[in-house]
């Protein structure tokens, strides 16, 4: 009922990818694109070491906490667009989203972000892992309440181990979620669970 | 003055209208205004907040 309501008041939702940076977004990116949705990206970050598939990022979100005029995004009703979790706060409430979020280890979210960080020569992680695994929590906290909390919003959460270990039924979740009759066949074929690297050691996880 | 209300035992009240007494403060809610919003500013932690956005721009997530 709510969600009619949103939906006749705002408009066709825009579908938004979501979690932290190298929580396995850009994989869920390419599931949309392989299964038929409209993918928003300008291809300005091209593929590298670190996405080998590319990053299917719109510059124009990642700016979206500096700007002040947001009624661009209206253009993307129905639209698939890559937004991390950090710029959620910003996006403008005369909008309707589904929120496809990404959710993974933070010690190897930490993991390959650092590797990212020392390949690109930016100087590596200045904030020690502890302190920004406190960081992460928090803001993940402060993310899921808003994103219980607005009704602008509906969110499907979920797990990249469990996506890559059963690609298709990630992508039948996902197609349940959005009702858009996606190919999803196509969507489980855009895992390539080799590329899931950093992960933590069963050892590790339970110390 | 017509927002939202909150209840309080009776003995916290008591404490909190003492001290802003003796605080200086001119009503109990000005008091509990002040130490909330000092307490959510913990919580807000800008330097948190700041340092995670200094990582994801390295990263080149945002701009």
């Amino acid at each position: 009922m709510r969600s009619l309501y949103y939906r006749l008041r705002f408009g066709r939702p825009i579908v938004l990818v979501s979690g932290l940076p190298r929580s396995g977004t850009s994989m869920l990116m390419q599931m949309l694109e392989k299964g038929g949705m409209p993918i928003v990206t300008d291809k300005i970050r091209s593929p590298d070491e670190d996405n080998p598939k590319g990053y299917h990022e719109f510059e124009r979100i990642k700016e979206i906490d500096k700007t002040t005029d947001k009624s661009w995004l209206k253009d993307y009703r129905g639209q698939v667009i890559k937004t991390i979790s950090f710029l959620l706060q910003d996006l403008p409430l005369d909008l309707n989203y589904r929120v496809i979020f990404m959710r993974r280890n933070i010690d190897e979210v930490l993991r390959s972000q650092n590797k990212m960080l020392d390949r690109g020569g930016t100087g590596g992680a200045l904030v020690p892992d502890e302190k920004m695994r406190h960081n992460y929590e928090f803001h993940l906290k402060k993310v899921y309440y808003r994103l219980a909390h607005t009704p602008n919003f509906r969110v499907l959460y979920l797990d990249y181990p469990a996506v890559v270990a059963d690609p298709l039924a990630a992508a039948k979740s996902i197609d349940a979620f959005l009702g858009r009759n996606l190919n999803v066949e196509a969507m489980a074929g855009a895992v390539e669970s080799s590329l899931y690297r950093n992960r933590q050691t069963p050892a590790a996880r339970h110390a | 003055m017509f927002g939202p209300k909150v209840k309080l035992d009776k003995a916290l009240y008591e404490k909190i209208k003492m001290y802003s007494h003796i605080a200086g403060y001119s009503s109990v809610e000005e008091f509990v205004h002040h130490a909330l919003e000092k307490e959510i500013k913990q919580f807000e932690g800008a330097e948190s907040e700041e340092e995670i956005r200094q990582k994801l721009k390295g990263l080149g997530y945002i701009s």
